[in-house]
């Protein structure tokens, strides 16, 4: 009772490819058959071989590999290209079973598969395996050449494997230009539990694979196609469809390389959030995502910048042109380049590729310019769909991301973004051209900014040989002035500044002027004020000498009287004259 | 665990197959039937069968790069020759070893 309990309880064995186990709820159904079909060459061998490894490298769980198609050696160096290490596998967990029948090998009635399974069966219980491949078992149906013996070799196969309780894993080719395919893809889906699809086809010239779970048996799946892979690790599936990031409470602010624009933007965006731009042609976009990671480069952080169609040399020239410098911190290590051609592939393979530069770069911050290069190939749900795998990357890792889009035509007025990223972005700044007073002057505008306050102004982008700055915010009429009008408006301010500066400088003169005009007036009155009391000096002296001049007529008078007087005795009168005279000056001069 | 069927005298130029079948499975018997008349009739004094039942000699199976039973392998003269199904299909068999058919159209 337990017993059959315990079977009928569906069991999933993860895979090791995340984007898989994400579609299938978990995983292969453990002790069940899976059926992967598709077309030539769109990855069945290199999916069911993977599955294979990682339950080998990752659970330790012994497996077979029966090649039908490929000559086994084959399919085990194949596998070394994608880093896996097969000869140690093959030592002890994997074993490869050449089932490749010879070419020239002739038919002649009826044969079965009883003896291959009776020797895996030996093989599987002498090395304990759990998991067995069947590699394109159509090759070995089509030399049965009868619908009625391939569904009895099959359902022989599904009956061997559940009787081993063998998770079976089988891989088959359809064509659909094949006659007979119909019938056996009929069959083959009802013996197993799970049945994935995989189909490759050109999109807009580019390869795209995709892989659809049809059916899975007593599980939930993801039943649209999701795009995947064939990386230089093997196959990676995408498929965090309608899987939308925990947003997570981020602090700290990251600058955007201008210091004028964090202002806006209350400090710059949020440490692991990502931005978007978006604008048409040449409205600066690049240039604004080569300043962000410069900054960051600075700040002695780690970035990384995908460029989509330019070269990185061109780009790194162009930049320079407005005084922004990536040679150093691309000397340094601190900033790494890629360029990367739209055309060569698909967006699954672009955001792939973008994945595993973050993994060797390890990058704080991030630029992607343009992520609206992703639609140019491919399709637009496909590329979508990356892009928000990306940023579900990114922000786990705490990178900060700058995408730029670009925006071109009617979408221009509709501010939308080819992408839908719009709605993903967490801020988003748009770059337009205001066409004004016989100009396109670039203008910035933060269109959303989650959960900071941020600036409502359009302010006027400015790029410069010493930089790139926003333009002071001028609005004349209700509307923001750029580029002549703005510096018009600049020069009229800075013309009233020097007015109003000349009009104080006159005046200060003026009143130095006055003040000097006063002090000479004052120095005039000063001098004047002395040479009045020198004069008064001098007429008080000649007052005291006149006095005395008159006292000496008088005494003269007096002495020359006396001379009349004493003509008779000339001699003795001037003796005694001078001394009279003498005498009486001095009593003079005391007396004053 | 194999049987062999030796026919007449002659080792030198004789047909050598070697037979791999899953025990007593109806391809099985039936192509083992097959192939001895075959032999028979056409080199009554020259050849020689080798039987490898799988379900006794599973690995050797693996190692042989058997996939299906039965399989004939025709091991001398050379070139080795395989051919696969109960060899109920005379004419196939007989056109492979470079014998001619019973019937020309």
């Amino acid at each position: 009772m337990s017993d059959r309990k315990h079977a009928d309880v569906l069991e999933k064995i993860s895979t090791g490819i995340e984007g898989f186990d994400d579609i299938t709820g978990g995983g292969l159904p453990q002790r069940r058959t899976t059926l992967l079909m598709g077309g030539p060459g769109c990855g069945k061998t290199v999916l069911a071989l993977q599955m294979l490894v990682s339950g080998a490298k990752q659970h330790g769980t012994p497996g077979i590999f029966v090649a039908f198609e490929e000559n086994a050696r084959q399919v085990s160096a194949n596998a070394g290209a994608f880093g896996w290490d097969m000869p140690e596998l093959e030592k002890k967990q994997l074993f490869f079973v050449d089932a490749c029948m010879r070419s020239d090998v002739v038919k002649s009635g009826a044969f079965d598969l009883t003896g291959l399974l009776a020797a895996l069966e030996a093989k599987a219980s002498e090395m304990g395996a759990k998991v067995i491949v069947f590699d394109a078992i159509d090759v070995l149906l089509s030399l049965l050449d009868d619908p009625a013996a391939e569904c009895r070799e099959l359902y022989r196969l599904h009956e061997w494997l559940l009787r081993h309780e063998l998770t079976g894993i089988i891989t088959t080719k359809i064509d659909d230009n094949k006659p007979g395919t119909a019938q056996r893809y009929g069959f083959m889906p009802f013996m197993a539990d799970c049945t994935v699809l995989l189909s490759q086809r050109l999109t807009d010239h580019v390869a795209m694979r995709a892989m659809r779970v049809v059916k899975y048996r007593g599980s939930p799946h993801i039943l649209n196609e999701v795009p995947f892979v064939i990386g230089p690790a093997g196959v990676e599936v995408g498929a965090t469809n309608g899987v939308h990031p925990e947003p997570q409470p981020f602090k700290e602010r990251v600058s955007t390389g201008i210091a004028r624009l964090d202002a806006m933007l209350s400090g710059g965006f949020y440490r692991g959030t990502n931005a978007l731009i978006t604008g048409s042609s040449g409205t600066g976009k690049s240039t604004l995502a080569g300043l962000f990671l410069e900054a960051a480069c600075r700040r002695g952080e780690r970035a990384l910048f995908v460029s989509f169609d330019e070269n990185a040399r061109d780009l790194v020239r162009d930049l320079a042109s407005v005084n922004v410098h990536l040679t150093p911190h691309l000397k340094s290590g601190l900033l790494r380049m890629e360029a990367v051609r739209t055309e060569a592939a698909a967006s699954e393979d672009h955001f792939i590729r973008i994945k595993h530069l973050i993994a060797e770069h390890h990058p704080d911050c991030l630029a992607v310019d343009p992520l609206s290069a992703l639609v140019k190939v491919g399709g637009e749900l496909a590329a979508t769909n990356a892009a928000e795998r990306l940023i579900y990357i990114c922000r786990n890792r705490r990178i900060t991301v700058l995408f730029t889009s670009l925006l071109e035509g009617a979408d221009m007025q509709m501010e939308t973004t080819p992408l839908h990223i719009s709605t993903l972005a967490d801020s988003w700044l748009q770059i337009s051209y205001a066409l004004h007073g016989g100009e396109r002057n670039r203008a910035l505008t933060i269109i959303k900014s989650r959960g900071s306050k941020h600036s409502n102004q359009m302010r006027e982008l400015v790029f410069s040989d010493t930089g790139i700055t926003l333009a002071d915010p001028y609005t004349a009429g209700g509307e923001v002035l750029m580029g002549t009008l703005r510096i018009e408006k600049e020069n009229a301010v800075r013309a009233e500044q020097e007015r109003k500066r000349h009009e104080i400088e006159q005046k200060r003169r003026e009143v130095e002027l006055v003040m000097a005009q006063r002090d000479l007036h004052l120095e005039a009155a000063q001098r004047d004020l002395r040479n009045r009391s020198e004069d008064l000096d001098t007429l008080k002296l000649a007052e005291k000498t006149s006095t005395s001049e008159q006292t000496q007529r008088q005494d003269e008078v007096v002495r020359r009287r006396d001379g009349q007087l004493l003509r008779d005795q000339p001699a003795r009168a001037k003796a005694d004259g001078r001394k009279p005279a003498s005498a009486g000056l001095k009593k003079r001069g005391s007396r004053l | 665990m194999s049987e062999t069927f030796h026919t007449g005298d002659h080792p030198h130029g004789a047909y050598v197959f070697r037979l791999y079948l899953a025990g007593g499975a109806p391809n099985s018997v039936r192509a083992l039937a097959n192939l001895y008349a075959i032999c028979r009739k056409h080199f009554p004094d020259s050849h020689r069968i080798e039987v490898i039942d799988v379900l006794k000699e599973p690995l050797r199976a693996l190692a042989e790069a058997i996939v299906v039973t039965p399989t004939v392998v025709k091991v001398s003269p050379a070139p080795e020759l395989q051919i696969i199904g109960n060899l109920s299909e005379e004419d196939e068999v007989l056109r492979a070893l470079g014998l001619p058919q019973k019937e020309t159209p």
